[in-house]
């Protein structure tokens, strides 16, 4: 892929069967980039992480829509749900998913009180 | 939509067997923690965690390890993982759990 960004959206429930989906989804998309299977398994679990977070918060009462934006080399995911509204990690029980997602990814920014909640961003060979 | 995961136990004079395959998320967490916070509390005794059929745990299963381990301490037993794919031994690495457990290859 050469300087065109791609964009895909997912909407799914906020419910805990569908996280599965998300992983799925992610996974794909990361592979059509060019990542290496130790980083599509990062990503992927970053994601998961943000979703698994919504789902706790929301309690299956909202949709999450995620947005994948593919550009040359990075892919870099948004996260939204119309239902949430606050901090996203903000809780202390909540230190293991941060420190995972934040280890995993290149950058991660918080979007407190915002319509996207958080977004995240990898790049093929930046973090090992 | 079903579990994707699965727990076989088997109960031995010195320790508990747990084998886990496949995945630990936030779909199934609940069994896992039910499961194995009552084999801990029935036996009262070390458990052998065998994650080598496990492909994937997040931080709500990563939880659930933390306070299983709390619980085998204050029988003075503890928990030993064995059979880490390198994906997962990774989280344990990132979150510094490496360090509380005993881990075997």
């Amino acid at each position: 892929m050469e300087n065109n960004l791609d964009s895909v959206q997912l909407m799914l429930p906020s419910k805990a069967e569908y996280v599965s989906t998300a992983r799925l989804v992610v996974s794909s998309i990361a592979n059509k980039i060019g990542f290496n299977i130790d980083e599509i398994e990062d990503i992927k679990v970053a994601v998961s992480e943000v979703c698994s977070n919504l789902v706790k918060k929301t309690a299956g009462s909202c949709n999450i829509v995620l947005i994948f934006n593919v550009l040359d080399n990075t892919l870099d995911v948004s996260f939204k749900c119309p239902c949430f509204t606050g901090e996203i990690f903000a809780d202390e029980d909540e230190a293991l998913a941060t420190a995972i997602i934040t280890a995993l990814m290149d950058s991660v920014e918080l979007h407190p009180n915002n319509e996207t909640i958080i977004s995240m961003r990898k790049s093929i060979g930046e973090k090992i | 939509m079903s579990s994707e995961l699965k727990i076989k136990e088997e109960v031995l004079p010195e320790f508990v067997s747990v084998g886990l395959c496949g995945e630990v998320d936030i779909s199934s967490s609940q069994v896992f923690k039910d499961k194995l916070y009552k084999l801990i509390e029935d036996y009262k005794r070390n458990i052998k965690l065998d994650c080598s059929g496990l492909t994937y745990i997040d931080s709500t299963g990563l939880g659930i390890l933390v306070g299983a381990l709390k619980k085998t301490k204050q029988s003075e037993n503890t928990i030993i993982i064995k059979g880490l794919k390198d994906n997962i031994k990774k989280l344990f690495y990132i979150t510094g759990l490496d360090k509380i457990f005993v881990i075997e290859e």
